[in-house]
Order: C-alpha cells, then structure tokens, then sequence
C-alpha cells in the first residue's frame, strides 16, 4: 500500500509537470533495463530477474525531475545452516542445509535536480518493500565548478530508514539461544506473536573531486564514509557454535565503513579509445580491508555503435569475529568472541570480474528521428565474477562452482 | 594524526596545481563524449554494483544513493 501511495506520487509530479510544461520541455529522457543474474555454487542457487524502468523530465534549464521504479524477482534457496570442517568431520557434509528462498523486491524513487549557473543541487527519495524488509531512504547533494570546468567538486549525503523482519526471540535467552527466522510469513503484518520488526539507520557521507588535466586525461579522487546501526545478521541462518548448538547468526549491531577511490580516464586518438582506470582501498570497524582495481576499455567500432570490456580484481581480509568452525576448539576455528556469522562475505576471499559491453546509438543529424526522437541507444551486457574462498567451507566441504553470471538488456529514448 | 596531515597536504599540492591547469571549452569535446565519463551508463551499471555490492564486504566510492536490501 506504501510503494503504492509512493509510486502514484512519483508518477502524479511527473505526469502533471510533463503535462504543464511540454511546450517549453527541452528533453525527457525514458530508460529501462532487464537484468538477469545467475549462481549456483555449492549447497545454494539463485537466479533474480531485475527490470527497471526511469524517466527524467527538464521542463526549465534549471529544473529537471524523474521518477523509477525497479524490481528484483528472486528465486533459490540459500545455506541456512552453517557448519565448519572439525564439525563436519565428525558429523558429515549433511549437517549443512539449504532452505528455499522466494522473494519480490519493489523500489519506487523519485528526485530533482535544481541548477544555477556553476552549481546544482540534487535530491532524491526512495521507498522499497520486500516479504522481510521495509526501506525508506534519500539522498542530497551539492555540486560546483572551478576553474573553467576544469575542476567539478560534489559533497552528497544519505540516510536510511530500514526494517527488517525477525523471529521474536526469549527475552530471557542470550544469543545463543536465539531461533532463526522459518520463513517470511507474517512479516509486517503485526498479528504474528512470533515475528518482531527490527530497525536498521544507515548514515552515507561521500566528497568527490574531478578533475580534467588536458584535453584528453582526466581523474577523479572519491571519499565514502558510511555507519550502519541496527540487526545486520541474516535472520534465515544459523551457525553451529558448539557441540549440538546451533544458534541465529549473531554480528555486531554498529559497524562504520571507509572507502578511498581514485579513477583515471585517458583517450587515445589514433585508437578512437578510452582507457579507464580504477584503485580502491577500504577498511572498516569490523577489521575488513580491502583494495579493487578495475581497468576499463572502451572503443569506438563504427560512429554509433562503441563497445567496451572490462576486467576488476577484487581482495579482502576477513572480518574479526569470523570463524569457519566455531565449534573447532582454539582460533582460527573455535569461539571468536560474542559474535558469530555464516556469511561467506565475511570471509578472506578474492574475486575477478571480466564483461564485455556493446551500445548502439541511434540519432539524427537533420532533425529528429520519426518526428519526436532526438535519439535512441540500446545495449547489451555480460559479465562473470568468479570467487575463491581462502577460508570458507560448507562443514569441510569447500565451495565449488563459485561464480555469477550476470546478463543485461537496456534502452534509453531522448525526446 | 600524521597519515591524515600527509593527506591533507597532499590534496592541498593537487588542489594548487588544479589551478594552473587551463583546458578551454573549445578543448572539451573528447572529455564530454560519454566514453570519458566516471560514472558510464548509470543505469547498466546500476545491477552489476548491486551484485557486487551483497556479495563483497566492502563498499563505497561509487555513490551513496539507494534503498532496500535486495540482499538476495
């Protein structure tokens, strides 16, 4: 019913300022993306098909509003209960178990854009609903300009109003002896005694500057900062802990995330190619760090139609409190303290990503195309990641076939 | 105390030179076409951060906008 109030809101300003304004619109720009994603490593699978679809409207030079909507359709199931290898050797491969998993993803957003001479302000909202999980967030920022362009400043800042479902849990038993969630029914409902709301606050902070150096080379050099407080286990899994234990995943409620990027563009003449360069460092309160660099090519092949391939190659510590077995006696297995997780991406592990990208535009140089389009651009994408776990195991079974694929349609029409 | 005052002297060096660059309107052309662009396509790159973003234990550089979970 929310998504909905938000959706209609969304598409009322948006209709009623196309409706006001088309005389004097410069552009109205429509996108819309079809993704599909697919794994299936050891022990779960997932497929989620995710449509889109935005419009953007610029009625004044100093006003422009859009609005979207996108969805997630999700089917698979996931590990619902974890075990490490001093666990599975004596208990077998069998004590780790998958639970199916069936959701529905709703976002609806809308924003504006407001301009005066070399700065803008944007702001944007969103509203999004899942079978376990409620959000509302939005998002401001501040840009300008120095230096004839050449140097373009931005400042933003987030803020999310998150829920998520959870088992009610004894108020008298320690974590534990906490259950895990069976599943999502009964979730926002307020009638089920066994299901309670938990609230997540999510604080994202970001300064970019870009710079352009010479006609043809530029970089950008970005800071995040992001603190999340609230229930940031999964409340599906839990975690063998001891000898015939097995307790809801347990991960610290606050956590503060750090992130410095540095991207570098430069275009080659004689190729009619760009080379895009990227290097990322990040650390966190949870002990995570780590670096990703990501190299970019892409190439004009004819006028309208450019196509890229990228490659990114990504490294990351563990968090403090991760174990693979915390029934296995001293560290690296065995207790870690008061928390305890199942989740693989708390682990050490490495990842590669290499995808191909292909546009093709469509525009015309005498007048507009059919009448009423300035242009018209679609593109196709594919990409794969691959993972390697230095440190995660399925009750000593390590995890195969682990790699996602990731497949994408999109179409963008400027009027 | 001293890696943040390194980095602020740093970015004020980069922040000074910045200001002798001199990259006429005239010379932009190439820095407009959208193959030089940071950010590329907004929206295809829109789902492969997702799928990174919940399958990494890492996060940020690349906008702080979004909502939901969609942890699946």
């Amino acid at each position: 019913m929310q998504l909905a109030r938000a959706t209609g809101a969304v598409s009322a300003v948006l209709l009623a300022t196309l409706l006001a304004r088309t005389a004097y619109a410069q552009a109205v720009e429509v996108d819309t993306t079809h993704t599909i994603f697919h794994e299936a490593p050891t022990k779960s699978n997932m497929t989620v098909y995710s449509p889109s679809a935005d419009l953007e409207a610029t009625p004044y030079d100093w006003l422009s509003v859009r609005g979207g909507w996108e969805a997630d359709v999700v089917s698979g199931s996931s590990v619902a209960v974890k075990a490490g290898p001093a666990y599975g050797a004596t208990h077998g491969t069998d004590v780790v178990t998958s639970a199916s998993v069936h959701d529905f993803r709703n976002l609806a957003r809308g924003g504006f854009t407001l301009r005066k001479d070399i700065v803008s302000f944007v702001g944007n909202y969103s509203y999004s609903t899942e079978h376990d999980y409620r959000s509302n967030s939005f998002n401001i920022a501040a840009r300008t300009e120095a230096y004839e362009h050449n140097s373009q400043f931005e400042i933003s800042y987030a803020h999310n109003f998150d829920q998520v479902c959870d088992r009610t849990q004894s108020q008298s038993d320690p974590p534990a002896r906490y259950v895990p969630l069976e599943d999502s029914s009964g979730c926002f409902t307020g009638t089920n005694p066994l299901r309670t709301t938990l609230p997540i606050a999510v604080d994202s902070f970001q300064a970019t500057w870009s710079q352009s150096w010479t006609p043809i080379f530029s970089t950008q050099l970005v800071y995040t900062a992001q603190i999340t407080n609230g229930f940031q286990s999964n409340p599906y899994r839990s975690v063998i802990i001891a000898e015939g234990l097995a307790a809801q995943e347990n991960e610290p409620e606050n956590r503060t995330r750090h992130a410095v990027a540095a991207r570098a563009n430069i275009y080659f003449r004689s190729l009619k190619a760009a080379l895009r360069l990227s290097a990322r460092g990040y650390w966190d309160t949870w002990a995570i760090s780590s670096g990703t660099g990501e190299a970019e090519l892409e190439k004009y092949l004819l006028e309208p139609l450019r196509v890229s391939a990228r490659l990114r190659y990504y490294k990351q510590s563990g968090a403090v409190f991760y174990s693979d077995d915390y029934s296995g006696g001293n560290p690296p297995l065995g207790p870690r303290g008061q928390y305890w997780t199942g989740d693989r991406e708390l682990s050490p592990f490495s990842s590669w990503l290499a995808g191909l990208r292909a546009v093709y535009t469509l525009s015309s140089k005498q007048g507009r195309l059919g009448g009423f389009l300035t242009s018209l651009r679609a593109g196709v994408t594919a990409d794969i990641i691959g993972f390697s776990y230095e440190d995660f195991t399925l009750a000593g079974q390590p995890i195969g076939n682990a790699r996602s694929y990731l497949g994408a349609v999109d179409l963008t029409a400027l009027f | 105390m001293r890696t943040w005052l390194s980095g602020l002297v740093l970015i004020s060096l980069l922040l000074a030179s910045a200001s002798c660059v001199t990259v006429r309107p005239q010379q932009r052309a190439i820095l407009a076409d959208p193959i030089m662009q940071f950010e590329g396509d907004p929206h295809a790159n829109a789902p492969i951060r997702h799928a990174l973003d919940n399958r990494e234990g890492s996060f940020g550089g690349d906008g702080v906008s979004g909502g939901g979970c969609g942890c699946n």
